[in-house]
């Protein structure tokens, strides 16, 4: 099964969750009816976020709730690649992350910490709480700091509100270390998503709210990126100096009615 | 080499450390404010103590005749820049030094201002300076610095947290305080002498010696208070000397007279 968008064919469809499925509790208009029509329209569909204030089941249990059929779906969030990359480089880290994220590392060992790993920690970002990263870092010879995700901002409550990025960008000022990103735009976050689905980027397209980590990360990977007009969206990002959508859609509904219009 | 002709003094960290003088500063100010035609400012970075409580903590410390007009503080540089453009302020600032800013109004912001405030630096007001600079608003930094020292250590400065809103609005912020090259000028600006003829002494290699040297001057780096053992191959050009402590810095002024 395949579709078409800007004479590309395309076999999967990645979307992004906050901001173009839900925000702040809610569904987005159109959003439920336009993903399960894609559910159920034989194109490949995987969630991508770098949701990192719930566990990956509540994030699909909020989902269902407000009526996405998603019982079935792959949802891609940073924290499982994180915990993957610890693992492996057998490093213990200093978390900074929102503390329903916490059981999430549960599996971690986090004694003597030799790097941190910072998150959208919310209300946990506090001036004390960002400062025992920063002590953390400058104790290391060789400090190491991961950052899930890179966004500057995100919209809740009809308010913008930082990201984790923002905190990222405080310690690396403060540190002179420059952060590695686990989640969106990292390349190697969206290659992982391409080969779960069994597509080539240019078979697959990516819709986010986020001009940045969606649109910027899906592109520098060889995929289409769209940026819909809900979420933290804003005028300006129509014009962002770096990045250029492939289209730019009033919400998720616009694109899917189109991208289905051409199924095949 | 011209011969100097003025001294900028950075204080905490440099003269004191909490309420002790560093080694032999006291007798060596002295000396340097005996010298005849040498002249002298006070410059610093400190955002969370008005210009009076820096000189009553000066004087109680032991340090002699240092004055309000020969302390220039970021404080007084960006309270300039508020009332030059009429802003109107949302103050991230530590309440002690609020004083110095008795009159700026804090109605409808069109400016952020940053300064040194652990207190201050919770997620919802971050959260508010950042929604203002989406709407246009000013981003004003006292300074940028990276972190102060703290008794538990070091701890972080303004600079981080500059550096986030910077991050998350795409609006660069205006630094008023150290490195910024026309603070320095601002504080010799009644000399009438060039950059070249003044020397600043520090202990922070960036804010105090690298921007010093950006704006001509010499720069001398301490190794007390915040200095850190390679601190001196941080910045390029190196600074003109590094020295143990504020005394030995001014054996060597002496003999740039």
């Amino acid at each position: 099964m395949a579709a078409y968008f800007l004479d590309r064919k395309i076999k999967a469809v990645i979307l992004d969750i906050t901001g173009v499925l839900k925000e702040s509790g809610r569904a987005i208009n159109g959003s439920v009816d336009a993903v399960n029509r894609l559910l159920s329209s034989g194109l490949q569909v995987r969630f991508c976020t770098n949701e990192t204030t719930v566990t990956r089941s509540e994030l699909v249990r909020e989902l269902q709730t407000l009526g996405f059929n998603v019982e079935n779906v792959v949802v891609f969030p940073p924290i499982p690649a994180m915990c993957k990359i610890l693992k492996e480089r057998k490093l213990r880290p200093h978390l900074l992350v929102h503390p329903d994220a916490v059981s999430d590392f549960a599996e971690v060992d986090q004694n003597e910490p030799n790097c941190v790993v910072i998150g959208d920690a919310t209300q946990q970002f506090t001036y004390e709480n960002v400062n025992k990263a920063f002590q953390c870092l400058m104790r290391l010879d060789q400090p190491l700091l991961f950052s899930l995700g890179k966004g500057k901002y995100y919209q809740e409550h009809g308010e913008l509100v930082l990201d984790a990025g923002a905190y990222m960008a405080a310690l690396e000022y403060a540190t002179d270390v420059k952060a590695q990103v686990v989640g969106k735009p990292s390349s190697i976050f969206f290659e992982t998503v391409l080969q779960d689905a069994c597509v080539s980027a240019s078979e697959a397209v990516m819709v986010g709210d986020d001009i940045v980590s969606d649109i910027g990360g899906a592109q520098a990977c060889g995929m289409a990126g769209v940026l819909v007009r809900t979420g933290k969206f804003r005028p300006r990002d129509e014009n962002h100096k770096d990045v250029k959508p492939d289209a730019i859609v009033d919400n998720l509904a616009q694109f899917v009615d189109t991208l289905l219009s051409t199924l095949k | 080499m011209s011969k100097i002709k003025a001294v900028l003094i950075d204080l905490s960290g440099t003269l004191h450390i909490d309420n002790d003088p560093t080694p032999g500063a006291v007798a060596a100010l002295t000396k340097l404010q005996a010298t005849p035609g040498l002249k002298l400012r006070y410059v610093t970075n400190t955002t969370n103590e008005s210009k009076r409580a820096l000189m009553e903590r000066l004087t109680n410390i032991g340090f002699m005749d240092v004055t309000e007009d020969k302390v220039f503080t970021s404080l007084s540089a960006a309270r300039t820049l508020l009332e030059n453009q009429e802003l109107r302020a949302y103050f991230l600032v530590d309440k002690n030094a609020m004083e110095d800013f008795k009159g700026i109004s804090e109605e409808d912001p069109n400016a952020v201002v940053v300064g040194l405030a652990p207190e201050e630096f919770a997620y919802e007001n971050l959260n508010k300076a950042m929604r203002l600079l989406h709407n246009d608003a000013k981003l004003i930094a006292i300074h940028k610095a990276r972190y102060y020292q703290r008794k538990d250590g070091r701890a972080l400065g303004p600079g981080p947290f500059v550096a986030a809103l910077e991050y998350a609005s795409d609006v660069q912020a205006t630094v008023v305080g150290k490195p910024s090259e026309k603070f320095f000028l601002s504080a010799i600006a009644e000399f009438g002498c060039s950059p070249q003829e003044c020397v600043m002494i520090g202990d922070d290699v960036r804010d105090d010696v690298g921007g010093a040297q950006a704006a001509g001057m010499h720069g001398i780096l301490v190794k007390t208070g915040k200095y850190r053992e390679g601190d001196e191959s941080k910045i390029s050009p190196s600074p003109f000397r590094v020295v143990d402590n504020f005394a030995e810095a001014v054996e060597v002024i002496q003999t740039m007279l």
